[in-house]
């Protein structure tokens, strides 16, 4: 936990509760996220990962605490600025009806215009770049709503990548993929971290593809972070039992020699 | 979308054409040319239907039209709901209610104090449901429902002073309320249309936020949009609207959802080109209606917001049905 809150975190909870109404789902929150790394949140549903994901992308105001980035208090930036350095995909996103997958990337690039600036060759570069990372440029002119669910949810990661923003915000990202695009996303986000600098945060439900792909992982229990490293650090059967209530072994992978655990 | 526009600005010249040369008395296209070229051989009494009677009215048909469509798109998009109009904001109750008052209460009241008063009632209740529905935020949701219960609330009011005002009186109001633009003079025309250029320019400018609002508030707000000013600001731009429309041509339903749902079907989705399109189309649809309602059953004239309700009804039904079995 001490070498976790390092100064190299770039997105950082500073004793946070976060409460919906009256009902406490966080509380006492010190997490780290390192800076130009895949971290992944795991943890049961209700564990309130998704939660703290939101409070990050300041969708949520924490009851108490602070959200830092890079050191600053997120409470400060306006919505916009925000925008300019989140991008944010949220669990089922809604789209209008009548969207083109172009469309749709081409909002991502909304919190870099004003009122009356036009369409410019940087926004359309940043549009073509995140439609080619995400293999979404034959879908250009398809309706959204015309997609199977992995084409529809890489055309919604092309928009967050639309934003360029440094650091990505991911709930949930894999549920509706097949297992191949699961592992193509997984790859994605490998490669903007180790390629892009960028610093990503994923809510995940596999521990496996989590433990593989992901090089800093949180566990999270009841609003607590009850363990938080490296995946050789963290995962062990204990922990999964206490965070998961599974036991299970775990081995090594043979093919990459990241932990796998494999319930009993 | 330019060869769109040129087809509906022609098909909205011709019904505008139509308009002035039919009517109680007709003049035949040849009388109107030469009433319009100014050619001097036309008829003392065509140049003054022309002129005085049908343009105005056409005009005021087709400001009201284009105002109405517009503050729909714009409800649609903030309401996130397709069968949200400006209505589900208690616009019309309000304005209803307040001149029901005036007139039941008032004896016989100036027209201009009623147009006052319609448009204070409107712009009360819309602030009232948005204040109701404040709670640290906003949501499309709450906003509909509270909007539901106060107009609801507005309506009884309305039927209560109508039960016990003076026949005559409610009367005129309920002529007034069935949405019509009959008694239109110039003065009319240009007072409607200064008070609209400023919200409609505002509307134009705002298509990129309507485009992101419809994502949701948690989607529209990762993406950098303040939301909860765009909502209140786009409601303030709606009552702008929709208040003063009723102001001077009462209650004319059903335009201001039936012009967005069409213009999407011809253009898509996206606002820059949603917003003129459906001003158009709300535009032709009143002016058509006004026209309907004054040649189907002469000498009476149908109030044009009784023709919308007949023509609007079927199209939305045919809308709901287009959508229900894929475009």
């Amino acid at each position: 936990m001490a070498n976790d809150m390092q100064p190299s975190a770039k997105l950082a909870s500073k004793d946070v509760d976060i409460a919906y109404g009256h009902r406490l789902i966080v509380e006492n929150l010190n997490l780290a996220i390192p800076a130009r790394r895949f971290t992944a949140l795991l943890g049961p549903n209700g564990s309130g990962k998704s939660t703290i994901l939101r409070t990050f992308a300041a969708l949520l105001k924490p009851s108490t605490g602070s959200i830092l980035l890079d050191g600053r208090d997120v409470a400060r930036l306006s919505t916009r600025e925000m925008a300019r350095k989140f991008g944010v995909l949220l669990q089922g996103p809604v789209a209008p009806e009548g969207l083109t997958v172009s469309d749709l990337v081409r909002q991502g690039r909304y919190p870099h215009q004003s009122l009356f600036s036009r369409w410019s060759a940087e926004d359309q570069q940043a549009c073509d770049e995140a439609m080619v990372l995400t293999g979404t440029v034959d879908l250009a002119n398809r309706m959204l709503d015309t997609l199977s669910g992995g084409q529809r949810q890489r055309a919604w990661i092309a928009m967050t990548l639309a934003q360029q923003g440094d650091t990505l915000l991911l709930d949930e990202p894999t549920t509706y993929l097949d297992l191949e695009h699961q592992i193509e996303l997984m790859k994605l986000i490998t490669m903007l971290v180790a390629k892009r600098g960028k610093t990503a945060v994923a809510v995940l439900h596999d521990i496996n593809q989590a433990a593989r792909y992901a090089q800093h992982l949180v566990l999270l229990k009841a609003g607590k972070i009850s363990a938080a490293g490296a995946p050789l650090d963290v995962l062990s059967p204990d922990i999964i039992e206490d965070v998961f209530k599974v036991k299970s072994v775990v081995f090594q992978d043979p093919v990459t020699g990241t932990p796998m655990c494999i319930p009993l | 979308m330019i060869r769109l526009l040129v087809v509906l600005i022609g098909a909205l010249a011709l019904l505008v054409a139509a308009s002035l040369a039919f009517g109680d008395v007709p003049l035949g296209w040849d009388e109107l040319y030469r009433v319009l070229a100014r050619t001097g051989q036309a008829q003392m009494q065509s140049e003054m239907i022309v002129w005085d009677l049908r343009l105005p009215r056409v005009l005021l048909a087709a400001l009201v039209g284009a105002a109405l469509a517009t503050a729909g798109t714009i409800t649609l998009a903030v309401m996130r709901n397709p069968l949200a109009e400006p209505g589900v904001l208690g616009i019309n109750s309000g304005a209803a209610a307040a001149a029901m008052g005036v007139i039941v209460l008032m004896n016989d009241p100036p027209v201009g104090l009623l147009q006052v008063a319609g448009f204070a009632g409107a712009l009360a209740m819309a602030l009232a449901v948005y204040a109701l529905a404040w709670r640290s935020g906003t949501s499309s949701l709450r906003i509909i429902l509270i909007g539901i219960g106060l107009s609801s609330l507005a309506t009884s009011f309305t039927t209560f002073l109508s039960a016990f005002g003076d026949i005559g009186d409610v009367q005129r109001a309920l002529i007034w309320l069935a949405g019509s633009v009959y008694d239109a003079n110039m003065v009319k025309v240009r007072m409607l249309a200064l008070w609209l250029i400023i919200p409609l320019i505002l509307a134009f400018l705002a298509s990129r936020e309507l485009d992101l609002i419809r994502f949701g508030d948690h989607g529209a707000r990762s993406l950098g949009q303040p939301v909860d000013l765009v909502r209140s600001l786009m409601i303030l731009l709606v009552t702008l609207l929709s208040g003063a429309v009723i102001a001077v041509a009462g209650n004319i339903g059903f335009v201001g959802l039936v012009a967005p749902h069409a213009a999407r079907r011809l253009v898509g989705a996206s606002h820059s080109r949603l917003l003129p399109v459906a001003a158009l189309v709300g535009a032709g649809l009143v002016v058509a209606a006004d026209l309907i309602g004054r040649v189907i059953v002469p000498p009476a004239q149908l109030p044009a917001g009784i023709v919308t309700g007949l023509i609007g009804a079927p199209f939305f039904a045919y809308l709901l049905w287009g959508h229900r079995h894929g475009k």
